[in-house]
């Protein structure tokens, strides 16, 4: 499915939305964004109330309706300058503040990246916004919101050796840092690292413990290790497996595209002549 | 003779002395090494137009080397693996993994709009670790917070971990390491960061 989301991305939504940033003045452009941003605020002030946080939902309504009478239905984002920063919220992240599990991590088409909690989040953000009811907006938002993501996708493309895996990790975090409103405990900051010197630790100790002990309990231990080894070599082989699979339809798609960027070619050849 | 000896002596003291204060003085808080980083990289962001890739690298490489763990980041990142390498290649990661980073700085931080970093604030971790929180400003959009994961080295503070919004580096950059590695071996990987590498310096 990521393989899919690439190609569709590379063959049609990037070359629309490159389209419409070419053809459209940058004000026009700020003006759009502000303007979806703005009819995402009744979700806003919902889920601030269903999350208990009473003092940002102030804020946000207070937002909401400057930016729609002031800010001319929400096209100039008025609220901002005078203070009222934008907050982000949306019901994937109240259904985590309420405690349901992150499920699965998912990749839809079109959509993109988002985990099972977070699909079903979707669902009523869109029944939560004015902006579904009107026929038409989705296909106006959807070619907005994948101009604006563009710095986000060319780094991405910069930076990852294996953008399937670093669209996973980063997205999975940046919405755990939502969901926590950006606070995060300095402990948390170790668990990486730790994680990484544990490993090294352990390894460490375990020699010694060898060297120590001697000859009778060797046997145990070993057998230990290796079956701690066979364990990781099963989930090693389980991701293998998977992300083969992915490689397959990559592949898939890609002999798929290049078909049809020569049967494209052959029909201009045949225009041609 | 004799009296040139003493004083020859008596400057070759002086002259250790004033070392040992010196090298005393340069022994930074996890903050100061921040933020004396943060200046070297607006610095090199407010002339990054005529100093192009090459010259932004070369200004960078010292700072970033001097300011960034990187030995144990790139062990970090390949995780559990870093054992099973033979020495030679764990030099190679660590050479190519270095000239990346900086590469990854260079290449991202080219242009100056009125970005300014600003100190929030600092906190211990468990494990005798430093958090430096700071925000990056650039005028017309929201502040991007930069978090700081600081180890003591040799009795200097050193950046092991940078947190953007939330978005841990090391661990973005171990999951995605240590994907190829398990899929494609280490040539793969070395090969996939020299080719990251040119085309930072390609842009």
């Amino acid at each position: 499915m990521y393989g899919f989301n690439m190609g569709l991305d590379k063959y049609l939504l990037k070359p629309v939305a490159d389209g419409y940033k070419f053809i459209t003045p940058n004000f026009m452009q700020t003006g759009v964004t502000n303007f979806f941003n703005n009819l995402k605020g009744i979700n806003v002030v919902l889920n601030d109330l269903l999350q208990g946080k009473f003092e940002q939902s102030a804020s946000d309504l207070g937002r909401f309706t400057t930016n729609s009478t002031i800010g001319l239905l929400g096209l100039f984002d008025v609220a901002t300058d005078l203070g009222l920063q934008q907050n982000v919220e949306d019901f994937g992240q109240t259904l985590a503040v309420w405690g349901v599990n992150q499920g699965p991590y998912l990749v839809l088409p079109v959509l993109g990246p988002t985990t099972l909690r977070d699909g079903g989040g979707i669902v009523l953000d869109k029944a939560a916004n004015p902006g579904s009811y009107v026929p038409g907006t989705g296909i106006i938002e959807g070619i907005n919101e994948r101009a604006n993501a563009e710095g986000a996708l060319n780094f991405i493309d910069e930076a990852a050796l294996d953008p399937y895996v670093f669209t996973r990790e980063s997205f999975l975090q940046y919405r755990n840092n939502l969901i926590n409103d950006g606070k995060t405990d300095a402990d948390t900051f170790d668990l990486d690292i730790d994680e990484a010197m544990e490993d090294d630790g352990q390894m460490a100790s375990a020699s010694k413990k060898k060297i120590k002990t001697g000859s009778d309990p060797v046997d145990t231990q070993d057998k230990l290790a290796s079956e701690t080894l066979k364990t990781e070599n099963a989930t090693v082989e389980a991701f293998d497996s998977m992300s083969k699979s992915f490689d397959d339809a990559l592949l898939e798609f890609e002999q798929a595209s290049a078909k049809m960027d020569t049967i494209s070619e052959k029909r201009r050849y045949k225009r041609r002549r | 003779m004799t009296m040139l000896r003493k004083i020859y002596f008596g400057f070759s003291f002086l002259m250790v002395f004033c070392l040992s204060s010196l090298a005393m003085a340069e022994e930074l808080t996890a903050r100061q090494v921040v933020e004396a980083f943060q200046d070297q990289l607006i610095d090199v962001m407010r002339q990054g137009k005529e100093l192009g890739f090459k010259g932004r690298y070369d200004k960078l490489d010292a700072a970033v080397k001097k300011s960034h763990d990187l030995p144990k980041i790139a062990r970090i990142v390949v995780g559990k693996q870093w054992e099973e390498l033979t020495p030679e290649q764990q030099a190679k990661l660590e050479e190519v993994f270095s000239e990346l980073s900086v590469s990854a700085y260079a290449h991202n931080f080219k242009e100056f709009s009125g970005e300014s970093f600003s100190f929030v604030s600092e906190e211990e971790t468990g494990r005798g670790g430093v958090v430096v929180h700071t925000n990056l400003k650039i005028p017309g959009e929201k502040d991007v917070k930069f978090d700081y994961m600081m180890k003591k080295k040799d009795d200097s503070w050193q950046i092991i971990n940078i947190i953007a919004d939330g978005v841990s580096d090391l661990a973005l950059k171990r999951s995605d390491y240590t994907s190829v590695l398990n899929r494609e071996g280490f040539d793969k990987l070395i090969a996939k960061i020299n080719e990251k590498i040119e085309s930072y310096a390609k842009q």
